[in-house]
């Protein structure tokens, strides 16, 4: 009997929710991995969005047809299982009725998302998801903002092409998901192009704990660079377990981990000299309307939040600006007109210009970043370097 | 009477579920549909024969993977898939059957095990099925398709339990789970009832994972066969009765329901809540609703005494 | 040939640990007949305590362990005592699915508290190695490998010649004789179980050191911990540790020869063969 009675009260609850949806709120839904395995990362696009609605509420709102609007954020948690997240964005659509919808975190997620959101013809900005398999299914509803996987590594081999000396044999190792083996795809081809040559090429296991084989491996082989597409906590494993075996190529380099704060913490001295790149740094030159610019955006977030935001928080921001303006530009939340609207945006933010291609991705450059003595440095970006590179790495026991 | 009655208005009710009801509630109810049908899959195999299978979800996934690349790769149509998916759960189900259904109790539950953890890994290499990213099926709006189509496969599912129940194969499975040496000595072909047991199992789970892959519009190894997909399906059977042709049916839609009411309230707690709910079924009431609501009437609250009292040291 | 004896050096020290991690499944499978689906739990729950003791007080990893294996011992008592002992004379099936309920709880409830992230245990020695005939052999696994043997050997001594390992074989051989002669059968169980858990606590807070914890690792460690067993066989502890060490041989291998997405095939592969051809293990006598 209490089951109905909650039953009833959840109902009786999502009528007034849609009730009050309607009358003076755009409501924007999502299904986020607020615990479970993949969380930690999950919780930056939880955290991201509502220091975004917040701020843009703080200012006004969203400007439709002459009336301010508030924003409404309804966020699930959906434990870090992936079918679990699929229904709930079918509850956010169908019966909490959302006017637009974010993106949760990881490409396998956004893969299997944004096919609801496609299915409910109701827009989607996802920026939690790279791979390029979201991206070519011909849907219209799906932007987002994170760049091509494909593309994560183009600064790095271009930047390694300049450096002396020249890398010229490279290990390759990437985890067996959507994200990583999209990087792997597009890497090949650009270790190729810049003539370098692939002398390891290894799947590994999604969440693999051990790296002792492949590390062995490298240590015979001996490649001048390591370009590793993982995730963080096998990036962190592979370092660890580098270290323990002794395992120290001229550089390597990481797809995640070292931009972010508490990877760098988990390692401590570990983490220098490893190489990664972000789609996103805090410079005051990233001006935004509602941040003032990334630099001050980073301060006011670490104030109130704790943590330095990464690329993950500044993406899931420009998600809520990129709906925002859509709606601005359509006139209304109308799903249509915002989707048009979407494919036509063109603005600048803290994260850079938001404006999506003819496949709904954006299109960022990824700079190329050094940890040195526990702080990240840019070191590549455009076609030159800016900064200077720790290379080659000294042998674990010299530093 | 009244009871096919009802049976027959509740069969109408959740066909008719499309128009009267909400997509969220569609949704809800092609879930538990499906989990029905895995859990009377399971009820064959397991509730029937007395051989707890924890391999069911290799067939549910071979049935998923089977639809999934028969439709991209092949561009074949979606029953031509469904079959393709069916035939290749089957003939794993005899194959593999033959030399795992020789051990008996919990050393057959784990090969079970060790078979489900093989496929994940052998299917996660393969490159037709798409190695570890998965599949994208193609996307069909609309659920009333699969709504109709979980509702028709459990009606088929319950029919042939409850058509086992009353034949002379249901009667040699029964005897098997009793005694299957003395079932042999009776002239039983233990071998043959076994594997074909373990085949109608695996004709169902996969057909059960080609609909629900095709409606999710995506597979991955780790999701066609899940571990805890199996561990739901046989708690579902269990809570509801095995050996009984509706008991896991209502096991299943019960638990389902009561799962989807906590997930949307508080969501790690409702994780704990069912695993707190089947530690005290277990030790309560071990025979599944079935036999509580058969035995209640007599014994009272005293039942679940009776029950500690037989199985504790 | 160097990469091969580093790959087989790899193999051996993480079958050391593997040893370990199985020791109290097989403990309590041989013994009391439970197959217990939660013994990867206590093994991440062990790990926890042990990741505290280290962060909150500096309690060194090594020490932990004994925190850990008290802690974990009185928890296994509990549940022995209080949830295990009431389905003993059930069905075995009935004990598989209340283990698993228990795992369930176990792993949400250690979300609960512990959160989702992941955390490992590291003690400025973690990186480490000292190298033998070339190969790199990192101190903390060498170490782990130790206790393994050691906590093997310990637990081998107290069943064959302590009076508590005599009464809890004798339990296990004939449990209405085992109370003729005045053994006190749910003590005694509960007993088992505790020691079972305690060294599923030990070998927690060495994983701790090599690897990372989150509450959800428990089902993969018990998947691991079954083939050990099995291929090991249940009679004595000495099978767990050769299962242990062809689990780890053969993963470390397998991840060279083959590629390390084929390493659980080929790990579980050898479950159901074993299984299907020598379900005693291959210590065991054969059926």
């Amino acid at each position: 009997m209490r089951f109905k009675q909650m039953g009833l009260q959840s109902l009786v609850g999502a009528f007034l929710l849609v009730g009050a949806a309607h009358a003076q709120t755009v409501v924007l839904g999502a299904s986020v991995q607020m615990t479970g395995a993949t969380a930690n990362t999950g919780r930056y696009y939880r955290d991201g969005y509502q220091f975004a609605v917040e701020r843009i509420n703080a200012k006004g709102g969203v400007k439709l047809g002459g009336k301010q609007q508030k924003l409404e954020l309804k966020l699930l948690d959906n434990q870090s299982d992936v079918n679990l997240s699929v229904r709930q964005y079918v509850q956010l659509v169908s019966q909490d009725k959302v006017n637009l919808l974010l993106g949760p975190f990881a490409s396998d997620f956004a893969l299997a998302d944004s096919s609801i959101a496609e299915k409910y013809e109701i827009p989607m900005v996802q920026g939690g998801g790279a791979s390029d398999q979201i991206f070519s299914r011909g849907y219209k509803y799906v932007f987002g903002t994170l760049p091509a996987a494909t593309l994560y590594f183009e600064s790095t081999i271009e930047a390694m092409g300049k450096l002396n000396p020249v890398p010229r044999t490279v290990a390759l190792l990437y985890a067996d998901d959507a994200f990583d083996v999209s990087v792997a795809k597009g890497t090949r081809d650009l270790v190729g192009k810049a003539g370098l040559k692939v002398v390891i090429d290894e799947r590994y296991s999604s969440n693999a704990s051990d790296f002792s084989p492949l590390l062995s491996r490298i240590r015979s082989v001996n490649p001048d660079a390591v370009l590793v597409a993982g995730h963080e906590t096998e990036v962190l494993n592979f370092i660890r377990q580098a270290k323990s075996l002794n395992v120290s190529p001229k550089m390597y380099s990481f797809t995640v981990g070292v931009p972010t704060a508490d990877f760098r913490k988990a390692l401590g001295p570990d983490a220098n000299y490893a190489f990664g790149m972000t789609s996103w740094l805090p410079l005051a030159a990233h001006k935004d309307e509602y941040f003032g610019d990334a630099e001050t955006f980073a301060k006011e977030y670490k104030t109130k939040l704790g943590y330095e935001p990464d690329y993950h928080v500044a993406s899931a921001v420009a998600d809520v600006e990129a709906l925002v303006k859509a709606m601005e530009a359509a006139g209304g939340a109308d799903p249509k007109k915002v989707r048009d609207a979407l494919a036509k945006i063109d603005f600048p933010s803290l994260y850079g210009r938001v404006r999506f291609n003819q496949v709904g991705q954006i299109s960022l450059p990824q700079t190329m970043i050094q940890v040195q003595n526990g702080t990240v440095v840019p070191i590549y970006a455009g076609n030159g370097f800016i900064g200077k590179p720790l290379y080659p790495m000294p042998a674990w026991n010299k530093r | 009477m009244a009871r096919a009655a009802a049976l027959a208005i509740a069969l109408v009710l959740v066909a008719l579920l499309p128009w009267i009801g909400t997509p969220t509630l569609v949704q809800f109810a092609i879930n538990a549909l499906l989990l029905a049908t895995l859990a009377q899959g399971w009820n064959i195999i397991g509730g029937y024969t007395g051989y707890a299978s924890f391999g069911n979800s290799v067939f549910y996934g071979l049935g998923t993977y089977g639809t999934a690349v028969a439709m991209t790769t092949y561009q074949l149509p979606f029953g031509v898939g469904l079959a393709i998916g069916a035939v290749l759960a089957v003939v794993f189900a005899i194959v593999l059957g033959i030399p795992v259904l020789r051990l008996r109790g919990h050393y057959f539950a784990i090969a079970t095990l060790g078979l489900a953890q093989v496929m994940t890994a052998i299917v996660s290499n393969l490159e037709i099925a798409g190695r570890n990213v998965g599949i994208v099926m193609p996307l069909l709006k609309g659920d009333t398709l699969f709504l109709e189509l979980s509702l028709a496969l459990l009606v088929l599912a319950t029919l042939a339990v409850w058509w086992i129940s009353r034949s002379r194969f249901g009667y040699g499975l029964i005897a098997i789970r009793e005694n299957e040496d003395a079932a042999q000595v009776m002239g039983v072909n233990v071998t043959m009832y076994k594997v074909l047991a373990f085949a109608l199992a695996a004709l169902f789970s996969s057909l059960a994972g080609g609909i629900h892959g095709y409606w999710i519009t995506f597979v991955d190894p780790a999701s066609a066969f899940d571990i805890t997909l199996n561990v739901k399906m046989i708690i579902m059977a269990v809570f509801g009765g095995p050996g009984s042709v509706l008991g896991p049916v209502i096991g299943a839609l019960l638990l389902s329901g009561v799962s989807e009411v906590l997930a949307a309230q508080i969501t790690s707690l409702a994780s704990v809540f069912f695993g707190m709910v089947i530690v005290i079924a277990v030790v309560f009431m071990p025979h599944g609703l079935a036999d509580l609501a058969r035995r209640f009437k007599r014994l009272g609250v005293r039942y679940f005494g009776e029950n500690v009292r037989t199985n504790r040291l | 040939m160097d990469l091969l004896w580093q790959i087989f050096a790899n193999g051996l020290l993480l079958g050391g640990l593997y040893a370990l991690m199985a020791l109290g499944l097989a403990l309590v499978w041989g013994v009391l007949n439970i197959v217990n689906l939660a013994h990867g739990a206590l093994i991440m729950l062990g790990a926890y305590v042990c990741y505290y003791a280290f962060t909150l007080a500096g309690i060194d990893p090594f020490a932990g362990l004994v925190l850990s294996a008290v802690v974990l011992f009185c928890l296994g008592y509990a549940i022995q005592r209080f949830i295990l002992n009431l389905v003993a004379r059930a069905p075995m099936f009935n004990t598989l699915l209340i283990t698993f309920g228990i795992e369930v709880v176990l792993t949400y409830l250690a979300q609960i508290f512990f959160s989702a992230d992941f955390r490992t245990i590291n003690p400025p020695y973690a990186g480490n190695f000292i190298s033998i005939a070339g190969a790199a052999i990192p101190t903390v696994r060498l170490a782990a490998f130790a206790v393994a043997l050691a906590l093997t050997f310990a637990l081998w001594l107290v069943l064959l010649h302590t009076r508590l390992g005599r009464a809890i074989r004798a339990t296990a051989q004939n449990l209405v004789a085992a109370r003729l002669y005045g053994v006190e059968p749910r003590h005694l169980y509960a007993l088992t179980f505790g020691l079972g858990a305690a060294l599923a606590g030990a070998a927690g807070g060495l994983y701790g050191v090599v690897s990372q914890i989150n509450p959800y690792i428990g089902a993969t460690l018990t998947a691991k911990c079954f083939v050990i067993a099995i291929i090991g066989g249940l009679q004595n502890p000495l099978g767990v540790v050769v299962g242990g060490l062809v689990l780890g041989l053969v993963e470390s291998l397998t991840g060279l020869y083959i590629g390390s997405t084929y390493i659980d095939v080929a790990s579980f592969g050898i479950l159901v063969l074993v299984l299907i051809f020598r379900p005693t293990g291959l210590l065991g006598k054969a059926a």
